[in-house]
């Protein structure tokens, strides 16, 4: 059971594998035919009617007939080079005359009629043995003479290639040039086209790289691409070229290069870079070391043994790699890519068949062309990804900056309800505190006017209820007033009605405030804390008024400040008779006074008030000391 | 006291009383007539301005709600017709909103309908002798819509930016209950000048502004643009 279970997963796995990896493998081996074709239908014509094929050469003391294009042995020394001696037939009335030499390796002096027209070695394109530079020279009319003209071309060879000679061509100008031309354009044009491409990319990516060091895959593929550049722009390491011991060293930059390009592709298809990959660089770094330490040709015998290998086995990892990575993602990406290196690495194929005289009838190196074409869609690829990040980035902002204001609304409209609710709670609030008050003082007021009036009482009983009540109403509208926190404003309007309660009973209110403030600010001051202390006062009038008939009331209002913030003071002082206090601090008698003394000391401990009381037969004097901080809940109410 | 001031002007002083509950006109009207003004009565808005088409008198008290219309437009018409009329609006609880509105359009003070007989008298005469009376509650609702809020407080309209920073002060100190005596020593004024101040408040209070004039004779036809 647990068997089957284990093998399950596996065989569709390997089906998918199969299922993705044959496709894939035949497309590639269509993509080699097309490029084979391709490379065959690209190759230039050449004017066959001026063709000269047929040459003797003459060779370390030895002559023999050849047939061109002839390949010619690999030799390390520059004197005494292979001399190949032709005739050609001369008409004139055809214009101007060119000798034009589509391929040779690695460089060639030609001469018509014992006169040298041409050495290939002054132009350093034509030094590259990997570029197919084509040559062309006119020949002097004055050099030429009708019929039979005799043309030689020496041909220097430098180790460890062999040497190599195309057909040569001589005839019209107008004739020869076209097929120059178009040689020119693929094989010297192109490449500086590509290179220069490679150079702009380079910068690009490694500014990319700069901005964001998190991903190397930039760096790696901008290196490579110095490289590239590098290689493509700086002289060969051949016998004319004055600083060969640099060209030497530079020699490695191609093998570095591809390896680089390996790295690339296993960090963009997101694979760990494995430990020993670093031997992938070995070849090149041996190259580079041998280059600074022995002049040539050492260093190009090591580059075509280490060198080229190296760049066959990077193209052939990263065959594998994008292979791997389109079995597993089937992207576009990984696609793409594969296809691109199947063409780079059938023409390296290719290059490797020429080099080994497989193809013989030609020597056309385009691998590297086709490697920078490669390198060029890679990186414009690249840049391609890089824009659409940024736009998903923006796109992305975008979002987040609409989410953003969503959530704002919502949280305002949470807001706004929140508000919408506290603030009903708190209307509810004041107004159970409004029904309380208006129920404990009108109410109750009202009731004892119907009560007194049903009794058939005197007239002036019912006025007193009613004008106490009265008075109670105006208290609460009053103190349902905004004051701001200074409870002067209410004492202001209190210090009014008391005047005009005690003017009929010729009862004189002495009002004295010991600083013009008064009492200090309490922002936490409130509607019911407000109606308490005035109650507070009133009884404290009424009764001196009532009981004591006293004939002056003093009222006092003090700010005082013991170091834990300022509190206020009000007391009021009658000069009445006073009365006998119990040890509860309640009135001596059990009457009206009793309680009302008790009223107005639970009415200060609901406000945090302290009540202080004493009488004496000299007059009585209620001391209120109000809190700092008034309190916010009404605790000792319920 | 009273004898002097009429003595003063050599003839009695001409209320007009317009208050359509029966018993409290009665109130007050007694507790005048012992004072020894001249008191006409009326209980609506027309009955007062056929009275006022008789005469004009020297103070004008008025309820607010009457059963044809409001009181404020009787102080307005009166305001206009007779700048010389000291108008005070009875109130039954001196509430801001009934105060307010009556001082916007000219009244100078109010009269509560439960003060006692003497105070009528008390207030009528400090009146007529060029003292505005204000409450400390009334002050208080005009310094709070003096400060500096965001969103203006419930409540009439009221326009403070013409009163100086001196009368803001004094109006702070009614309303946290000083006397005049005492708000005259804060500020260091004469004790005298308080009650001018008060009177030019009131003054400053009244919407009766140029523009406002005009707008009502284009629309009573006396101007045509």
């Amino acid at each position: 059971m647990s068997e089957i279970a284990a093998k399950a997963p596996a065989r569709p796995k390997r089906r998918l594998i199969v299922s993705r990896l044959v496709p894939y493998l035949l497309l590639q081996a269509l993509i080699v035919i097309a490029t084979i074709l391709g490379l065959r239908l690209l190759q230039p014509s050449d004017p066959e009617d001026f063709a000269l094929s047929g040459f003797s050469l003459k060779e370390g003391g030895t002559t023999r007939p050849v047939t061109l294009p002839h390949f010619a042995s690999s030799r390390y020394s520059l004197p005494d080079p292979p001399l190949y001696t032709g005739a050609f037939t001369f008409r004139s009335g055809d214009g101007g005359w060119s000798v034009f030499l589509p391929r040779f390796s690695n460089a060639v002096e030609v001469a018509v009629n014992g006169v040298v027209v041409l050495d290939s070695r002054r132009d350093a394109n034509a030094n590259r043995p990997d570029r197919n530079t084509p040559q062309i020279a006119a020949i002097p009319s004055s050099l030429l003479h009708d019929g039979s003209n005799e043309i030689t071309v020496r041909l220097f060879v430098w180790g460890p290639l062999k040497g190599f000679l195309d057909t040569v061509y001589v005839g019209p100008d107008a004739a020869l040039r076209p097929a120059f031309e178009t040689r020119t354009l693929l094989f010297v044009t192109l490449p500086v086209a590509f290179s220069a491409w490679q150079s702009i990319l380079a910068v690009i990516l490694a500014i990319m790289w700069l901005m964001r060091r998190r991903e190397p895959v930039y760096g790696v593929l901008a290196a490579a691409m110095v490289l590239g550049v590098i290689q493509a722009f700086v002289p060969p390491p051949v016998p004319p070229a004055t600083v060969s011991r640099l060209a030497g060293v530079l020699l490695a930059t191609a093998p570095i290069e591809s390896a680089l390009i390996v790295v690339f592709s296993v960090l963009f298809f997101g694979w760990r870079w494995p430990r020993y990959g670093i031997l992938l660089f070995a070849p090149g770094l041996i190259v580079f070391a041998v280059g600074l330490v022995a002049g040539p040709p050492l260093p190009r015998i090591l580059f075509l043994v280490l060198g080229i290998p190296t760049v066959g086995l990077s193209l052939v990892l990263m065959a594998c790699i994008t292979a791997a990575t389109v079995v597993r993602r089937q992207d576009a990406a990984s696609f793409t890519i594969g296809c691109a290196v199947t063409i780079v690495l059938t023409c390296w194929v290719h290059d490797m068949l020429s080099v080994f005289e497989v193809i013989t009838n030609e020597r056309t190196f385009v691998s590297r062309l086709s490697y920078s074409a490669m390198l060029v869609a890679i990186g414009a690829g690249l840049t391609w990804r890089f824009a659409r990040a940024l736009n998903q980035v923006d796109s992305f902002a975008g979002q987040l900056v609409a989410r953003v204001r969503e959530a704002e609304e919502r949280l305002k409209a949470n807001f706004a309800g929140e508000e919408a609710r506290a603030r009903a709670a708190a209307l509810a609030n004041e107004r159970t505190r409004l029904m309380r008050d208006l129920h404990d003082g009108l109410g109750g007021q009202l009731i004892s006017i119907v009560a007194l009036s049903e009794r058939g009482q005197e007239g002036a009983t019912i006025t007193e209820a009613a004008r106490t009540a009265l008075k109670d109403l105006r208290l609460v509208i009053d103190s349902m007033d905004d004051i701001g926190g200074d409870l002067m404003l209410a004492l202001g309007s209190w210090r009014e009605r008391a005047a005009m309660q005690l003017r009929p009973h010729d009862i004189a209110l002495d009002w004295r405030v010991a600083t013009p403030q008064g009492l200090p600010l309490h922002p936490e001051l409130r509607p019911w804390h407000v109606i308490q202390i005035v109650r507070i006062l009133d009884e404290a009038v009424t009764n001196a008024v009532k009981h004591a008939a006293a004939r002056h009331i003093t009222v006092t209002i003090e700010t005082h400040d013991d170091g834990r913030g300022p509190y206020g003071v009000i007391s009021v002082a009658d000069d009445g008779r006073g009365f006998t206090l119990c040890d509860d601090g309640g009135a001596g008698g059990a009457g009206q006074t009793a309680r009302g003394l008790r009223n107005m000391r639970s009415r200060a401990t609901r406000c945090g008030a302290t009540l202080d009381l004493s009488s004496d037969e000299s007059g009585t004097r209620v001391r209120l000391q109000l809190p700092q901080v008034f309190p916010d809940s009404d605790a000792a109410a319920s | 006291m009273i004898m002097t001031d009429q003595g003063k002007t050599g003839e009695a002083i001409t209320i007009l009383l317009v208050e359509d509950d029966a018993p409290t006109c009665w109130r007050l009207q007694d507790a005048l007539v012992k004072a020894a003004y001249e008191v006409r009565t009326a209980g609506t808005l027309g009955e007062a301005r056929s009275a006022l088409a008789a005469s004009a008198p020297r103070v004008l008290l008025t309820d607010l709600r009457l059963p044809d219309g409001h009181g404020v437009e009787l102080i307005r018409e009166t305001r206009r017709r007779f700048p010389d009329t000291e108008i005070m609006v009875i109130s039954a609880l001196g509430d801001e909103e009934s105060v307010i509105s009556a001082i916007t359009v000219g009244a100078t003070g109010y009269l509560l309908k439960d003060a006692f007989p003497t105070d009528i008298a008390t207030t009528v005469r400090d009146l007529v002798a060029g003292h505005s009376p204000i409450s400390a509650s009334i002050a208080r609702f005009i310094v709070r819509r003096t400060q500096n809020s965001t969103e203006p407080p419930p409540g009439p309209a009221l326009n403070t930016a013409r009163l100086t920073p001196r009368e803001i002060d004094i109006l702070w100190g009614i309303a946290k209950g000083f006397s005049y005596a005492e708000i005259a020593s804060h500020l260091g004024l004469s004790r005298q000048t308080v009650p001018g101040h008060i009177k030019n408040i009131y003054r400053k209070l009244e919407v009766h502004t140029r523009s406002e004039a005009v707008f009502e004779a284009v629309q009573q036809g006396l101007i045509k643009l």
